[in-house]
């Protein structure tokens, strides 16, 4: 069984009047069970080349619709340096191509998926930026 | 004013070398390297509704501008999960201890962030969560 963690920093001396200094560490499970998860997509680094959802060619394929079982871990991250290049993130699995999530540049997320989604990425203002990701979780 | 969030992958054993993903953003407004400056505070609820409830509500005015949200179940319960959808689509399923930060996108009225105790019973207690928003637009306000 692995051990594989997750934790998150958010740290500010003058957000506020107080400094703010929050942290947790998450151990990543199977759902339910205290057993680690033991399977991983790798770090994944790609350079996009699309400017719209659909049928647009130079998209990013993050993560294919039940690949992994619930619950499925996603990290992302937009490596572009420059503000103002987007990459957005959508559900290619729902009627519409809704969109997810919008990084600028620098922006990570993370995110305990349910797993039941394809999600695709592709980059409005045609920057070309980078992006890196992973998923780890359950293989099924 | 810089607000910086980081996180940290690690692992010893999920591969054949160890893991360890180490990464630190500065909270920015959007399209800009100004640092935001607003927040929420860190906010609990008790959820003991298995349909959604507004955690965050969307602002019109959110639209292109930068948010950042902290949401975690707080729950030692690791059955029971709470379920985060955003325009009706489910975007994160957090089983106790998990946590979620994600920009969110208010692209919108109907962008609200929404959460579920989706398997909560009269047995088994509330579910905390804890949440955070961080902000540029003066309107955004919680209604939790």
């Amino acid at each position: 069984m692995a051990t594989t963690t997750a934790t998150i920093t958010i740290s500010s001396t003058d957000l506020l009047t107080d400094e703010l200094a929050l942290s947790t560490t998450c151990t990543l499970t199977k759902t339910t069970t205290s057993t680690g998860i033991e399977d991983t997509t790798g770090l994944n680094r790609k350079k996009i080349t699309s400017t719209a959802k659909g049928t647009a060619s130079g998209q990013i394929t993050l993560y294919t619709a039940d690949d992994f079982a619930a619950i499925a871990y996603l990290y992302v991250k937009n490596i572009a340096t420059t503000a103002g290049h987007k990459i957005y993130i959508y559900d290619d699995s729902t009627s519409g191509d809704p969109i997810q999530f919008q990084l600028d540049a620098g922006d990570w997320g993370f995110i305990p998926m349910h797993g039941d989604k394809t999600y695709k990425a592709y980059s409005p203002g045609g920057n070309d930026p980078d992006i890196e990701w992973v998923v780890m979780g359950t293989d099924q | 004013m810089a607000t910086t969030a980081t996180i940290t992958l690690a692992s010893a054993d999920i591969a054949g070398d160890p893991v360890s993903v180490t990464k630190l953003m500065t909270l920015t407004k959007a399209g800009t390297t100004n640092d935001l400056d607003q927040s929420s505070g860190l906010n609990r609820v008790h959820l003991r509704s298995t349909t959604n409830k507004v955690l965050l509500g969307a602002n019109a005015e959110g639209n292109d501008l930068a948010a950042k949200v902290y949401i975690i179940n707080k729950s030692e319960d690791a059955s029971l999960y709470v379920t985060v959808t955003i325009n009706a689509q489910t975007v994160g399923k957090l089983y106790g201890g998990d946590f979620l930060f994600i920009p969110w996108s208010q692209t919108d009225t109907d962008a609200d962030i929404e959460v579920a105790a989706t398997n909560w019973t009269s047995s088994t207690g509330d579910i905390p969560v804890e949440y955070a928003l961080f902000h540029e637009d003066t309107d955004f306000l919680t209604n939790a």
